[in-house]
C-alpha cells in the first residue's frame, strides 16, 4: 500500500476530496486518509445543501463568490456526476421587525462586499415563492445563491480524484503528525506511518486533536445539527431558503424531496452516544417551524432524519491556509456548518496555495492564528 | 415523561410472551404494535403448531395468539395497537406515533421484539404487480380475506413457502408449482408431503428465469440451474400464472436497536443484521433487550420462549426477582428452547445435508427432491406398519421436535419416547379404536388410519382433510397418491368433524385393497 | 469496523452484464448496472452507494433492496456480503407526516 506522496491530506470530506482533486489535476501525487469507513462521512454528507453567499461573514464572502462565479456552474460536467446545482436565489425569511433588522444588517454588509443582495417585502417574497405563508413579512433576496446535492458533489470529487490517481484510504484514523527536521513530514495512524512533503489537515472537529500533536490549537466546539428529508413531492420551488433566526433552512431537491435542517435551541448541549444521533426533540420542532412557513407541506411525509456535528469557531468562520510556523502544514477546518457551498473554492485555492504558494482570493482574514483575547 | 418499567415494541409471539412474564413478576408493562391487530404473524398462522405441550403444539397459530392476548390481559399488560414506534432514542426513550400525534415514553427497560421482514429475489419482471411476498399473500388471505391470485407459482420450499402454498390451495387458488434454487426441499417433509399429495409439482434446483406480463404477471418461466447457479439451456418450463409468491427467507427488522446504538453484527445464520446479544436477549446497551426473530430468525414457538426469557431477564435487571429466581426460571426455559432446537432442522444443522435419521434410516431422497416419500420408500419408517384391522400409519420420516400424536392416542398405540425428535412408532399389540385423534393431532397431517382387510377386497383410508366444501359420504372421486397423481377410484365412506379435531376433518375413503398404502388424498373428479 | 480500506485496490474493470437494466431499488428506481458502475467509481461501502445513488433512501428505507444491493456490491468487490456493514438506520421507522411529527402529545405524568 502506498504510504508516501507529495501531499498527504487528513480527512476525506468534501474539503479533502476537492483539494485532492484540484491537486491531482495539477499533477500532484496525493494520499487522502479518511478516519471513518466512508468517504464524506461528516458534515459533507449531513448538511442541507446550501450554495449561498448571502448571510455569510464578509471575511469568507470573497471565497464563496469566487466559487459561485468560477466553479459551481460547470462542476457537474467536470465531475461527471449530477451535482444538482441550482442557482435560483436564496430567500432569507423574516417574520418580525427584529428579523428585519437582522436581515437588513446582513444584507448591507454583504452589499458592501460586492454581493447583489437586497431586502424585499412579504408580497415580493410570495411573488418569488407563492407557497410561503402570510407570516413572512420580509426577506433578504440574493438571486445568485442556490443549492446543490452534497452527497453527489462530495462523492463526485472523490470519484474524479481517484480516477486521476489519488490514493484514498478509509479506516485510517490519524492520531499524530510529526515534524522532522523543522518541516512537517509524518502522518501517523494506529496502522501505518504516511509521509508527505506537505500535509493538509481537513478533518473537521477532529482537526483540533490532530493538530495538538504539533502544538497548534484551533479553538472549536461541537454542536449537533439535525436535518430531515421528506418523500418526493411535486415540484414546488427552486430557491434555497433560510430564516433570520436560523430556525430552519432547506430546499426542494431535484428528486422532489425536501431537505430541511433546523434547530431546537438545545444543539450545543445535546449529548450523543459516540456517533451523531438525532435527539427526540429536534425533528418535531423543525416540522413545527416548517409548517408555519409552508402550510402546504403539513402532509408531506418525513422518511429520514439525521444529525451531524458542526465544528464551530468563536467567530463563525473557518481556519484556512498555511501554518506559517510549521513549513509544509496547511489547515482547513471550523467551517461552522456552512462549508459545503464554499468547498470547491476552498479545494481549488488550497491546491494552488500548496503548489504555487499563492491564491487568487485573499485568505489572510481566515488565518489560523487570528484568535485574540478581547482586551 | 411517561415511564414504564418495561416498554416492549412488537406484540407478536415474543413481545407478548415477554410482557406476560414481566407483568407476572409485578412490572408495569406496555406493548406497542403498529398493527391494527395484535399477535404479529400468529394471526396469519392457521395451521397447527409443532412441538410438545409446553410449546403449545397442535394448537393453531391464531389460537395461540388469542391465548397470549388473554394471558397478557389477565397479567395487566397494556397492549397499545395502531401505535408505530418511530424511534428508539438515547436514554431508552421510545417515540410512538398514535393517530395524528407522537408520544414520548421512557422505559426502565426496553424489549425490542419487532420480528422480521421478507427477503426478495430479483429476476426480470420481479417488480411487476403479481410478484408478492409469501407473507403478503398470507396477510391478504388470512387477515383481509382477499384472494392473492388465481394461479400461483411459489418460489421457495422452506416452511413458509410450503405452509403458504397449502393455505393458497385451501382458499381456492391453484398452486402451479413450488420452485426452489436449492437442490433439496428446505422445510419440513410433512409440510411438503401434504402439498405434494394434492397434486402440486416441486421443481428443486430450479429458479425463475423471467416473470412475464406488461402491467401485471401473466406467466412465468423457470429453468433448472447447475451447481454454479447458472441456467441449463433447454430446461425451461412455462406456467400460466397471475401470481408469483416469493418465500426466500426473512431478515430481522433490527433497525430500532441499531439506531439506539446497540452493537450489531452480520450473521447469515441468524438471517442478517442482528444485535450482539447473549442467549437471553441482553444487548450491548444495559436495559435494552431483543427477543424473537429480531435477534435471529427462527419460528414462533422459539420466539415465544425467547420472549419469556427476555421478560424474566428484564425483571431481574429491574430488581423484581433475584438472581436465584432468574437462574431457576431460565434453566427451565433453556430446556424448553433446547427441546425445540433439536432434530434435522435445528439451527445448528442449518445448511447441512442430513442423510440418515437418528434411527439410522435413510432420509427419503424423493421427499427432498419431489416433496413426497416414494411408495417404495415409505415402509422403511417405523410409523408405517401393517396390521389386521384398523391401525394408524404414521408417515413421519424426519426427526423434528414434535410429539402430540403420542398423547393423542389414549390407547397407547403411538410412541415417541422421551426424545422428542424420535420418529413415532406404532406400538405392537396395541388396539386402535378408530377414534381419529391421532390424525387430527398431527400438525404435519402425516397420520392416516388404514384398514387393509375389509371383507370385499377393499381398504379404507382415513385422512386429514382441511378443504372446503367437505365432500359428503357417498361422493365418488379419485384417490391420489403421495405424488398427487390419480391412483385409483375412491368413494367417501364417512366424514367426521368433531370439536376435538379442531377443524381438521377426517375423511374416510374406500379404495381397492392394493391402494391402501398408496392413496393419500381424495379428489372429486 | 474501521478497517483500513485502500480504495486503489484493483477490482478489475467494469464488465457490462446482461441484467444491468434490472431494477434493484424500486423506490428510487436504481438498476443493477448503476450499482455495479458506482462500485467501479469507488463507492465501496453500502453507505457510499446509498449516498451516491439514493438506493434505500426512498419510502421503504431499504427494507427490500438493502440485502440485494449488498450482494451486488460484495460480488463486484470480490468479498463476502457479511464484510459489508449495512448503512445506518434512522428515525422514523415508518414515514410520518410532518404535521403528525410536529404534534407532540403533552407530557403525561405517572398515574394519569
Amino acid at each position: 500500500m502506498k504510504t508516501t506522496a507529495e501531499v498527504v491530506i487528513v480527512g476525506g470530506g468534501i474539503i479533502g476530496c476537492s483539494t485532492a482533486y484540484y491537486l491531482a489535476k495539477m499533477g500532484v501525487d496525493v494520499i487522502v486518509l479518511e478516519g471513518s469507513d466512508h468517504i464524506g462521512n461528516g458534515g459533507s454528507s449531513r448538511n442541507g445543501g446550501g450554495v449561498r453567499q448571502s448571510g455569510r461573514d464578509v471575511r469568507e464572502l470573497p471565497l464563496v463568490m469566487y466559487g459561485i462565479r468560477n466553479l459551481w456552474p460547470t462542476l457537474s460536467e467536470e465531475l461527471e456526476v449530477d451535482c444538482e446545482y441550482h442557482q435560483d436565489g436564496n430567500l432569507r425569511l423574516g417574520k418580525t421587525e427584529k428579523h428585519r433588522d437582522i436581515l437588513t444588517k446582513l444584507a448591507d454588509s454583504a452589499r458592501g462586499a460586492g454581493l447583489d443582495v437586497r431586502m424585499i417585502d412579504g408580497d415580493e417574497v410570495r411573488a418569488i415563492n407563492p407557497y410561503l405563508s402570510d407570516e413572512v413579512i420580509c426577506a433578504s433576496w440574493c438571486p445568485t445563491d442556490g443549492h446543490a446535492n452534497p452527497l453527489t458533489t462530495t462523492l463526485g470529487f472523490y470519484k474524479m480524484a481517484r480516477r486521476l490517481g489519488v490514493t484514498f484510504i478509509s479506516g485510517e484514523c490519524v492520531k499524530e503528525l510529526r515534524v522532522i527536521k523543522g518541516k512537517i513530514r509524518q502522518v501517523i495512524t494506529p496502522n501505518n506511518t504516511y509521509e508527505g512533503e506537505s500535509v493538509l489537515v481537513a478533518a473537521g472537529l477532529d482537526s483540533r486533536e490532530i493538530l495538538t500533536s504539533v502544538g497548534i490549537d484551533i479553538p472549536m466546539t461541537k454542536s449537533l445539527l439535525e436535518c430531515l428529508v421528506t418523500e418526493a413531492q411535486p415540484h414546488m420551488f427552486d430557491q434555497m431558503l433560510g430564516t433570520a433566526e436560523a430556525d430552519f433552512y432547506g430546499h426542494q431537491t431535484k428528486h422532489g424531496s425536501f431537505v430541511f435542517g433546523g434547530s431546537s435551541g438545545l444543539e450545543r448541549y445535546n449529548k450523543d452516544n459516540g456517533t451523531p444521533v438525532s435527539s427526540s426533540k429536534t425533528a418535531p420542532c423543525i416540522c413545527r417551524g416548517i409548517i408555519k412557513y409552508f402550510p402546504d407541506l403539513a402532509k408531506a411525509k418525513i422518511v429520514r432524519t439525521w444529525a451531524g456535528w458542526m465544528d464551530a469557531s468563536s467567530d463563525g468562520v473557518p481556519s484556512l491556509g498555511k501554518v506559517d510556523e510549521i513549513p509544509g502544514l496547511y489547515v482547513a477546518c471550523a467551517f461552522n456548518g456552512h462549508g459545503f457551498g464554499i468547498a470547491p473554492a476552498v479545494g481549488e485555492q488550497l491546491a494552488k496555495l500548496i503548489v504555487t504558494g499563492k491564491t487568487d482570493v485573499d485568505l489572510s482574514e481566515l488565518h489560523y492564528d487570528r484568535y485574540k483575547a478581547k482586551i | 415523561m411517561k415511564r414504564y418499567d418495561l416498554v416492549i415494541v412488537g406484540a407478536g409471539p415474543s413481545g407478548l410472551s415477554a410482557a406476560i412474564e414481566a407483568a407476572k413478576k409485578g412490572m408495569k408493562v406496555v406493548v406497542f404494535d403498529e398493527n391494527e391487530k395484535p399477535g404479529g404473524q400468529l394471526f396469519k398462522q392457521i395451521h397447527k403448531f409443532f412441538g410438545s405441550k409446553e410449546h403449545r403444539a397442535k394448537i393453531r397459530g391464531f389460537v395461540i395468539g388469542q391465548q397470549l392476548l388473554e394471558e397478557a390481559g389477565e397479567a395487566g399488560v397494556e397492549v397499545v395497537l395502531n401505535a408505530t414506534v418511530i424511534g428508539l432514542y438515547q436514554d431508552k426513550e421510545v417515540v410512538v406515533r398514535k393517530g395524528d400525534r407522537v408520544e414520548h415514553y421512557k422505559g426502565n427497560a426496553v424489549i425490542i421484539a419487532t420480528g422480521a421482514a421478507e427477503n426478495m429475489v430479483t429476476f426480470p419482471g420481479w417488480t411487476l404487480p403479481g410478484v408478492i411476498g409469501a407473507g403478503a399473500a398470507q396477510t391478504m388471505m388470512n387477515i383481509h380475506g382477499v384472494l392473492p391470485g388465481k394461479r400461483v407459482l411459489m418460489l421457495g420450499s422452506g416452511n413458509v413457502g410450503l405452509v403458504v402454498s397449502f393455505q393458497l390451495e385451501q382458499c381456492g387458488c391453484e398452486v402451479a408449482a413450488i420452485v426452489d434454487a436449492a437442490p433439496r426441499v428446505g422445510g419440513y417433509g410433512v409440510h411438503a408431503a401434504k402439498v405434494a399429495r394434492t397434486g402440486v409439482p416441486f421443481y428443486l434446483s430450479h429458479t425463475v428465469v423471467e416473470a412475464e406480463g406488461e402491467d401485471h404477471v401473466t406467466g412465468v418461466t423457470i429453468a433448472e440451474i447447475d451447481s454454479n447457479f447458472q441456467f441449463i439451456p433447454g430446461t425451461e418450463k412455462h406456467f400460466d400464472v397471475d401470481t408469483i409468491c416469493v418465500a426466500v427467507g426473512l431478515s430481522p427488522m433490527s433497525q430500532l436497536l441499531k439506531m439506539a446504538g446497540c452493537k450489531m453484527e452480520d450473521d447469515p445464520k441468524r438471517g442478517g443484521q442482528v444485535p450482539i446479544c447473549d442467549p437471553y436477549g441482553r444487548t450491548s446497551l444495559p436495559g435494552v433487550f431483543a427477543a424473537g426473530d429480531v435477534a435471529g430468525i427462527e419460528e414462533a414457538s422459539s420466539a415465544m420462549i425467547e420472549g419469556r426469557m427476555a421478560g424474566i431477564v428484564a425483571a431481574e435487571y429491574l430488581g423484581y426477582i433475584d438472581e436465584e429466581e432468574l437462574k431457576s426460571e431460565l434453566a427451565s426455559l433453556d430446556e424448553a428452547l433446547n427441546g425445540l432446537r433439536q432434530g434435522m432442522f435445528a439451527p445448528q444443522n442449518r445448511g447441512k445435508a442430513i442423510e440418515k435419521t437418528e434411527e439410522g434410516i435413510d432420509i427419503s431422497e424423493s421427499l427432498l427432491k419431489n416433496g413426497y416419500v416414494a411408495d417404495d420408500e415409505i415402509e422403511k419408517y417405523p410409523g408405517v406398519t401393517h396390521k389386521t384391522g384398523i391401525h394408524p400409519v404414521i408417515e413421519c420420516t424426519q426427526n423434528i421436535p414434535c410429539n402430540p400424536c403420542q398423547d393423542a392416542c389414549k390407547k397407547g398405540c403411538i410412541s415417541i419416547g422421551s426424545k422428542i425428535t424420535s420418529l413415532p412408532i406404532v406400538v405392537d399389540d396395541s388396539e386402535c379404536i378408530n377414534c381419529g385423534m391421532c390424525v387430527a393431532s398431527c400438525s404435519g397431517q402425516a397420520i392416516f388410519l388404514v384398514d387393509e382387510s375389509c371383507q370385499d377386497g377393499t381398504a379404507t383410508v382415513t385422512l386429514p382433510y382441511e378443504f372446503l366444501p367437505l365432500p359428503e359420504a357417498g361422493t365418488k372421486g379419485k384417490g391420489l397418491g403421495r405424488d398427487g397423481k390419480v391412483v385409483c377410484d375412491a368413494e367417501v365412506v364417512s366424514v367426521k368433524s368433531m370439536k376435538a379435531f379442531d377443524k381438521t376433518n377426517l375423511l374416510t375413503i374406500r379404495v381397492p385393497r392394493e391402494y391402501a398404502m398408496k392413496a393419500r388424498f381424495f379428489k372429486v373428479v | 469496523m474501521n478497517s483500513v480500506n485502500d480504495r486503489s485496490r484493483d477490482i478489475g474493470p467494469f464488465v457490462p452484464g446482461p441484467d444491468d437494466d434490472m431494477l434493484i431499488c424500486r423506490c428510487e428506481e436504481i438498476t443493477k448496472g448503476e450499482i455495479r458502475k458506482a462500485v467501479h467509481d469507488g463507492m465501496w461501502t453500502l453507505t457510499e452507494i446509498r449516498r451516491y445513488l439514493r438506493t434505500g433512501m426512498g419510502l421503504c428505507q431499504g427494507q427490500t433492496c438493502s440485502r440485494l444491493v449488498k450482494g451486488i456490491v460484495a460480488k463486484e468487490l470480490g468479498i463476502s456480503p457479511s464484510e459489508l456493514e449495512p448503512a445506518a438506520s434512522r428515525v422514523p421507522m415508518r414515514p410520518i407526516e410532518m404535521e403528525v411529527f410536529a404534534n407532540e402529545a403533552p407530557d403525561e405524568k405517572e398515574g394519569e
